[in-house]
């Protein structure tokens, strides 16, 4: 009982990890933009298939995929960027959100005209048995995702308490007008966190299809509800809040997989979401969300 | 007209109740990304009492439509308070569970010797009340476009009153309305639930035209896609999210031409035509245009 009590912890902490990066980037696009990236999912799965495509076509180690994957999803990062939020800047959220489901099902379709199969394998981070730790297992790949999320944590802490970009960032989460008075320029600060969250999206979503060694066009809409629950979990615009909300909503699927099973795992996440929301609990209400 | 004209409009009639349910919140200022729940409890409800009890439909509908009401009702009692984003991922949230909540019904029963009834993510065969009482695809087509214009007419009594006007006011200055003295929560709760009617009258069409319904047919992308038709539509007059369906289903599903790359083409219009009208095509300027120049 409490050996499964604590493989459980394990392996949901480390789909936590994955989730925390979904969060992190959703979190970063909302705190300066003030608007939800609905197609954030699709551009990571936009990314993971130019890589499953480059792999099929070519063959490329797993740093090269990894690559592409984040170049993939930067770039269809920059093309919702352009025309869906730099519109429609102090303009309408709705317009912007309904306007990033559109691109949505672009990214859908597109991938599944030019790659038709419903599932593609993927080369896996790792093939060989788990490493055992008395009676628990670890599977390296989930190691490796942790590492990976917590190097990508680490990176992403330097760049916005270390360097003059990431105070312009903070800066303009804090109080946009007041940034934009003090000569920070708005657009390039927008860009740059756009193509910043992307890239976290991208290097979160490499490692879920490469730790899962497949991929399919669910990936998307799958990132995209991942990571808007764990974000809301946190508390809208709270970079350590998405790193909590992930962990969290890891640990929680886990645990009541084991007790309750798929549906009812799913079901539980959604049940909690709406309670807090409801309850309306003091860290989801942000001042910047507000 | 052929079927697949027959298919393709009554597909438009039914889609419209949705659009119109994701259109009334939008113009009360919610965004709901969870229209889709109310539709699959319309949905579920009509095919259980027509299917499984015998009820006839138009008493079905009206017992579904109930339902449909004191759902978003109850969803929107501890929600309805929320703002922007908060809002819509509540609904989200409540429409996911409900989504989850089919998957899990397995309720059937033996009628006239075959076992009828939702099956969890097998679905829901056998909804055939139409069939079995002689009604053709057309009949049925009229069907749904006569109760479509009595929802659209009373859309066009309402926005002519003073209701309407509260309505707008409500969702464009909330404050300034409060300030008015209008009760905001109780008109958003009558909003949510009128919305949650609508939606489940087109889930009810949906499962008798469909026969099957299975609870994937009520995921977050029927729900995205309502609020898109009512904001490309336009958020200035009720026949905004009827314009947005047909321009969907109508104009790309209809023209073979695009059917391969149909999302392709619906995706970068839509997007594109926000930045130039974020409001929809038929937007409030828009319907005072028209307004002052039609008779």
């Amino acid at each position: 009982m409490l050996a499964d009590l604590i493989q459980n912890t394990l392996d949901g902490l480390s789909i936590g990890a994955a989730y925390a990066l979904l969060a992190l980037g959703f979190t970063l696009i909302f705190g300066v933009l003030r608007r939800a990236n609905l197609s954030y999912g699709a551009a990571i799965m936009f990314g993971c298939y130019c890589a499953t495509w480059t792999h099929l076509n070519f063959g490329a180690g797993l740093l090269l995929l990894a690559a592409i994957t984040v170049a993939g999803t930067v770039l269809a990062g920059a093309y919702v960027e352009r025309l869906c939020f730099a519109p429609h800047r102090g303009g309408s959220m709705i317009a912007a959100m309904v306007a990033s489901f559109a691109l949505w099902m672009q990214f859908e379709e597109l991938v599944t005209l030019v790659m038709p199969t419903h599932l593609y394998a993927f080369p896996a981070l790792y093939e060989g048995a788990p490493l055992a730790f008395g009676p628990y297992t670890l599977r390296v790949d989930a190691l490796v995702m942790f590492g990976a999320a917590i190097a990508a944590c680490a990176l992403l802490w330097g760049t916005l308490y270390r360097t003059r970009f990431g105070l312009a960032v903070r800066a303009v989460t804090e109080q946009p007008a007041a940034a934009s008075l003090a000569g920070i320029n708005l657009p390039w600060v927008y860009v740059r966190v756009f193509a910043l969250a992307s890239a976290i999206g991208g290097v979160a979503g490499y490692l879920v299809v490469a730790s899962h060694g497949q991929i399919t066009p669910m990936l998307g809409m799958w990132s995209t509800l991942k990571g808007l629950l764990a974000m809301m979990l946190g508390g809208l615009g709270s970079l350590p809040g998405a790193v909590v909300g992930g962990l969290a909503l890891g640990l929680l699927e886990a645990h009541s997989q084991w007790f309750l099973g798929p549906q009812l795992r799913d079901l539980i996440a959604y049940l909690l979401l709406f309670v807090l929301l409801a309850a309306r609990v003091p860290w989801m209400h942000t001042r910047s969300a507000s | 007209m052929d079927a697949y004209t027959i298919g393709v409009l009554t597909n438009i009639g039914l889609f419209s109740f949705v659009a119109l349910s994701a259109y009334l919140l939008l113009v009360a200022g919610e965004l709901s990304f969870g229209q889709q729940a109310f539709f699959g409890v319309g949905a579920y409800a009509g095919g259980i009492f027509t299917a499984m009890y015998g009820w006839p439909l138009p008493l079905a509908a009206l017992a579904a439509m109930t339902l449909g009401a004191l759902a978003q009702f109850l969803v929107g009692l501890p929600t309805l308070r929320l703002r922007g984003l908060y809002f819509a991922m509540s609904t989200l949230a409540a429409a996911e569970m409900a989504r989850i909540l089919f998957e899990l019904l397995h309720f059937q029963r033996e009628v006239k010797g075959e076992l009828t009834g939702p099956d969890g993510t097998q679905g829901f065969r056998g909804i055939r009340w139409i069939f079995e009482h002689g009604i053709e695809p057309i009949d049925y087509l009229g069907m749904v476009v006569g109760l479509l214009a009595v929802v659209l007419a009373g859309f066009f009594l309402v926005e002519r009153s003073r209701l309407g006007a509260t309505l707008r006011g409500v969702g464009q200055d909330p404050e300034l309305a409060a300030s008015l003295g209008i009760d905001i929560q109780r008109v958003k709760l009558g909003v949510a639930a009128a919305a949650g009617a609508l939606a489940a009258l087109g889930g009810v069409l949906y499962a008798h035209h469909n026969t099957y319904i299975e609870p994937r047919n009520f995921d977050i992308m029927l729900g995205v896609h309502s609020l898109a038709y009512a904001l490309i539509g336009g958020l200035g007059t009720a026949f905004g999210p009827l314009l947005g369906v047909v321009l969907d289903i109508g104009a790309l599903e209809g023209s073979r031409v695009f059917h391969d790359y149909r999302m392709i083409v619906f995706g970068g219009l839509v997007a594109l035509l926000l930045v130039f009208r974020p409001r929809g095509l038929l937007d409030e300027r828009m319907v005072r245009w028209l307004r002052a120049r039609l008779p």
